[in-house]
């Protein structure tokens, strides 16, 4: 059972790549139906499926590609012409393999789908248009109201008529012969020739037997010239596989083949990668393996802690060089750390490489689609595929699909006139729709161009008011690009009438989701009559991104790079503030702004300064002007998730451990952007801590001053001076030290007494360093100092020192000065 | 197949689960204070105990969750034990320990004010929660009572439950 299994396994991974590629034939061979080679190749993914499924006892796919087999063999053989409607048929039988393949893949079994009235669709294309080609057996099977023998595993004999028991007499006589012949051929044959599966020689014409053996000898010819070639390199040459004869297909006239060609028969598709391979020497063996994208993600993973340990290895190098400045030993350091850091980022290209797949994979399913969609909407359109080979990560492959359905769909549909519109306007008939794909540093861009009507900005802007999206204000101020990106508002449809291919105004909405999804953007460039070009701009891969390091107050936050537009430093008078909402001029733009610190519920412990960092975010359609306080870089980072505990947090994408091995908090543009609507501006407010700092007084001792001075003699001085005012009194020997006792915030300093000469931080440090805090920007500072002249007392003025008491001083007038500044009530 | 076979395999699951318990008769717990109260955690359910370390607050989350931290690698969240149960914080001490505890998959740091000791407690002096409070709110899983106190033992995968 198992090695069923394996086979089966085996089996629909083939058929789906075979599949894959048999869309975009089929089209192709739409346009030119002559050619052979592509007739060829679609004949060839019919039969060896048909082949193997026979092999694997699945009777309705086999019955199925029988006859597709048949219909493209005559075609093949010039008795039938490829026209539209052969070719509807011919698809229409294609999407029922693609149908079974799934249900075989899900159940394990291919019951249940209805093929009965595809192969007599099938059929009678086959008979209509083919004079000359013999009717064929399977047909008149068909018109019998009970057709079990095709579908049933044991055929149901007392159900057939007449004609199908002797056909099925026959059958059986057939298959009989044929396994005698094999079974004589392999002894007769001691060459490890393939009898991979049977061909169904039963079901073919005369004229298709001929070809078949006429097939078959030139088969063997070449394989007998690749066996003399091949004799050095003996094992390659494939193992025989047991004739599986039992599963011979279908009733049907008997084989008229010769025993001696049969076991020189193996599925074309197989024979042909054989040939070439060993007639160059048998030198090329496969060169792919195929490996499961589990692994891939676990490498990946790794390759994530690694760059993590480079980058917390460049930083230790920096901080090395730092204090060792000048060592012989910080040379050779520097040169590991430049090799590692440079493996590393080979390394994690190199993995990243194995995960990618040509973008090709996704486009491969557009030419039927479009195919399809001209006829449903009797347009005549033409794909033009530009750069299928550019890669991309899978999983990015496996998100872009569906987007670009509905983007292909939508310009189908609003974009690409009808013949007779266009030819009135003017154009050629035929539209025209181009999907290009090609790299742009570390994006994808995916770019979508009809020369369809276009769209026109007046016309969304009027149905979005219609439709209660947009008011009529809102409408105003938009500008053209603005109001393109309308076609992506939930709920927006501009088709006058719901078709089914698309009006129903979900569609744009699930691209937009999507591309943000991807971190991706989307572009809008449009002229009526002209037509329109989208352009998705998407990262290369997910994993490891390049972000962009910014700091709000004490925090920081990775913003992934993919979004930022450009960053901006402006001046507090640029922000202006309309409709309780900030905006600022860019350029010939308005964007809105908003402040980190307003999203993440930052605490404003910090003064803003009179400068700000803008970071202009886009994504998808939209853009936002994010303020920060300072900008940090760049930096390559490891997404890493915030766990099931703190999952789908609003506005945090995840994790990133940083160099110095701190957590840093990754942004989520798309959440912050919905949560930048709702978010009330605070951009130039004072926090309201800052202005309620002087709390009630109850006691004297609620007031508290502090005194820093590195003298222990000063500081006790100043302690008796002031102990006879009952306040609390605190100590700091120097200003790191007052610094942090402040930054603890223990204590509800009214005033302090600064030395200005200390060890580490001197008074003046300390000042400017306290006034950046909101909350002690009105705290009073008073300098206690020896110095004198009149420079120093203009620095302490600089550094926001309120009093300056030169020493010595009298008890009494420190008091005074104290009870002054911290406003005593004499009255506790 | 017989239902006698399969009375036969159920006695046999029952011999061996019957074991099971008298191995099981004696749980190990680690002891800690928070606030005035001793709590414990199964030794088994815990993945290491660290000292405090620099965290990352996390915006749009309870008070109690102060953010998240990086051990040796992995992103996890960090909870003050103090505020989750409703007692005012105090910052942290020498005594102070982060406790990283695990169930499955789900891993979370808790701020605790400091270690007590390994308690080894037999099973039998392992009591319900108070009934007063709710079954399925409670964090107790069981209260432990030796000669000269009592330990409320805590439900580890109740603590690492999100419950906002």
């Amino acid at each position: 059972m198992d090695e069923f299994q394996e086979i089966l396994q085996d089996f629909l991974v083939e058929s789906f790549e075979l599949i894959e590629q048999l869309d975009q034939d089929l089209v192709e061979l739409e346009s030119r139906p002559d050619d052979l080679d592509l007739l060829n190749r679609i004949f060839r993914v019919a039969h060896t499926i048909k082949g193997a499924s026979s092999f694997l006892n699945f009777d309705v796919l086999t019955h199925l590609t029988h006859h597709m087999e048949n219909l493209l063999n005559m075609a093949r053989h010039g008795d039938l012409t490829i026209d539209a409607n052969v070719m509807d048929v011919i698809l229409e039988s294609i999407d029922l393999m693609k149908a079974l393949l799934v249900r075989i893949r899900d159940s394990g079994e291919d019951s249940g789908l209805e093929v009965l009235g595809c192969v007599g669709r099938l059929d009678a294309v086959a008979n209509g248009t083919s004079e000359d080609a013999p009717v064929e057996a399977p047909a008149p099977v068909q018109e019998v109201p009970a057709p079990v023998a095709t579908v049933e595993e044991e055929p149901d004999y007392s159900g057939m008529s007449d004609a199908e028991v002797e056909a099925e007499i026959e059958r059986l006589i057939a298959v009989r012969q044929a396994e005698d012949a094999a079974k004589r051929a392999v002894k007769q044959d001691t060459t490890p020739a393939s009898v991979e599966e049977e061909p169904d020689y039963s079901g073919m014409s005369d004229a298709e037997v001929e070809a078949e053996i006429e097939r078959l000898i030139a088969v063997r010819q070449a394989e007998d010239a690749a066996k003399r070639a091949g004799k050095k390199a003996e094992s390659e040459a494939p193992k025989a596989a047991p004739a599986p004869v039992p599963a011979a297909p279908v009733a049907a006239p008997k084989a008229e083949v010769t025993p001696v060609a049969k076991p020189a028969a193996p599925a074309p598709r197989r024979s042909e990668p054989k040939e070439e391979g060993e007639n160059r020497g048998g030198s090329t063996v496969e060169q792919t393996i195929r490996v499961d994208v589990k692994r891939l993600d676990h490498l990946m993973n790794l390759i994530g802690e690694l760059v993590l340990g480079k980058n917390r290895l460049i930083k230790i190098n920096d901080d090395v060089e730092e204090r060792y400045e000048g060592e012989a030993f910080l040379e050779e350091l520097n040169q590991v750390v430049s090799i590692v850091s440079l493996v590393t980022t080979d390394l994690q290209i190199a993995v990243m490489k194995t995960r990618m797949l040509p973008i090709g994979k996704v486009f491969n399913k557009f030419p039927r689609m479009i195919r399809d969609l001209s006829r449903e909407l009797s347009k005549n359109i033409e794909l033009e595929i530009v750069g299928e080979d550019t890669e991309l990560d899978k999983s990015i492959v496996e998100e872009i699909g569906d987007p670009l359905v509905h983007i292909i769909r939508n310009s189908c549909d609003h974009g690409i006139e009808t013949p007779a519109v266009r030819l009135a306007a003017g154009k050629g008939e035929v539209g025209t729709i181009q999907l290009k794909a090609y790299h742009e540093g570390n994006h994808i861009v995916i770019q979508i161009i009809d020369d369809g009507k276009g769209l026109d900005a007046d016309m969304l802007k009027s149905k979005s008011i219609e439709k209660g999206i947009i008011t009529e204000k809102e409408a105003d101020g938009m500008s053209e690009k603005e109001a393109f990106a309308l076609i992506f508002r939930p709920g927006f449809s501009t088709a006058a009438q719901v078709t089914s291919v698309s009006g129903r105004g979900v569609g744009m909405d699930v691209v937009k989701t999507n591309i943000e999804k991807l971190n991706g953007m989307i572009d809008i460039d449009s002229e009526v009559g002209q037509g329109t070009s989208m352009k998705l701009k998407i990262p290369l891969t997910l994993a490891i991104i390049q972000a962009l390091l910014v700091g709000v107050q004490e925090e920081y936050y990775a913003i992934p790079l993919a979004s930022v537009l450009e960053t901006v430093r402006i001046s507090k008078d640029e922000i202006y503030t309309v409709e309780s909402r900030s905006v600022m001029r860019l350029r010939d733009e308005v964007l809105s702004l908003v402040h980190i610190g307003d999203i993440f519920e930052v605490e404003r412990v910090f003064d803003n300064s009179e400068h700000a960092y803008v970071v202009v975010l886009g994504l998808a359609e939209s853009k936002i002007g994010l303020i920060v306080d300072s900008l940090v870089g760049q930096e390559e980072i490891v997404i890493k998730s915030l766990g099931e505990y703190l999952k789908g947090i609003e506005g945090i994408a995840g994790a990133t451990i940083r160099g110095d091995g701190g957590v840093t908090l990754i942004v989520d543009v798309a959440a912050l952007m919905q949560m930048a609507k709702s978010v009330k501006s605070t951009v130039g407010q004072e926090s309201a801590e800052a202005k309620g700092r002087l709390g009630v007084k109850n006691s004297a001792s609620d007031y508290c001053v502090m005194i820093v001075d590195d003298s222990k003699t000063d500081r006790t001085i100043m302690r008796k001076s002031l102990e006879p005012l009952g306040i609390t009194l605190v100590e700091a020997t120097d200003g790191v030290e007052a610094l942090n006792i402040l930054k603890q915030g223990d204590h509800n300093f009214d005033g302090m007494l600064v030395d200005i000469e200390m060890p580490r931080m001197d008074g003046y440090t300390l000042a400017s360093e306290i006034k950046k805090y909101n909350k002690y920007k009105n705290l009073p500072l008073i300098a206690v100092t020896s110095r004198t002249g009149k420079a120093d007392r203009m620095r302490g003025v600089e550094s926001g020192m309120i009093e300056y008491i030169t020493k010595p001083y009298s008890p009494e007038y420190l008091m005074n000065v104290v009870k002054r500044n911290i406003k005593f009530n004499e009255g506790l | 197949m017989s239902e006698k076979l399969q009375q036969i395999i159920n006695k046999q699951q029952k011999n061996l689960s019957g074991e099971d318990t008298k191995i099981d008769e004696v749980i190990q717990l680690v002891g800690f204070i928070v606030g005035d109260e001793e709590f414990s955690v199964p030794i088994l359910s815990i993945q290491e105990i660290i000292k405090p370390i620099s965290w990352t607050r996390v915006p749009q989350t309870p008070a109690y969750i102060l953010g998240v931290f990086n051990l040796r690698g992995s992103v996890i969240p960090l909870i003050d034990l103090r505020s989750r149960f409703g007692l005012p914080t105090l910052k942290h001490t020498e005594e102070t320990r982060f406790i990283v505890m695990k169930n499955g998959d789900d891993v979370a740091g808790f701020v605790i004010d400091r270690l007590t000791e390994a308690i080894r407690l037999p099973k039998r002096d392992v009591g319900p929660a108070p009934e007063t409070i709710s079954e399925s709110e409670s964090l107790i899983d069981g209260v432990g009572k030796q000669a000269d106190r009592i330990i409320t033992i805590l439900k580890v995968w109740k603590l690492l439950e999100r419950n906002f």
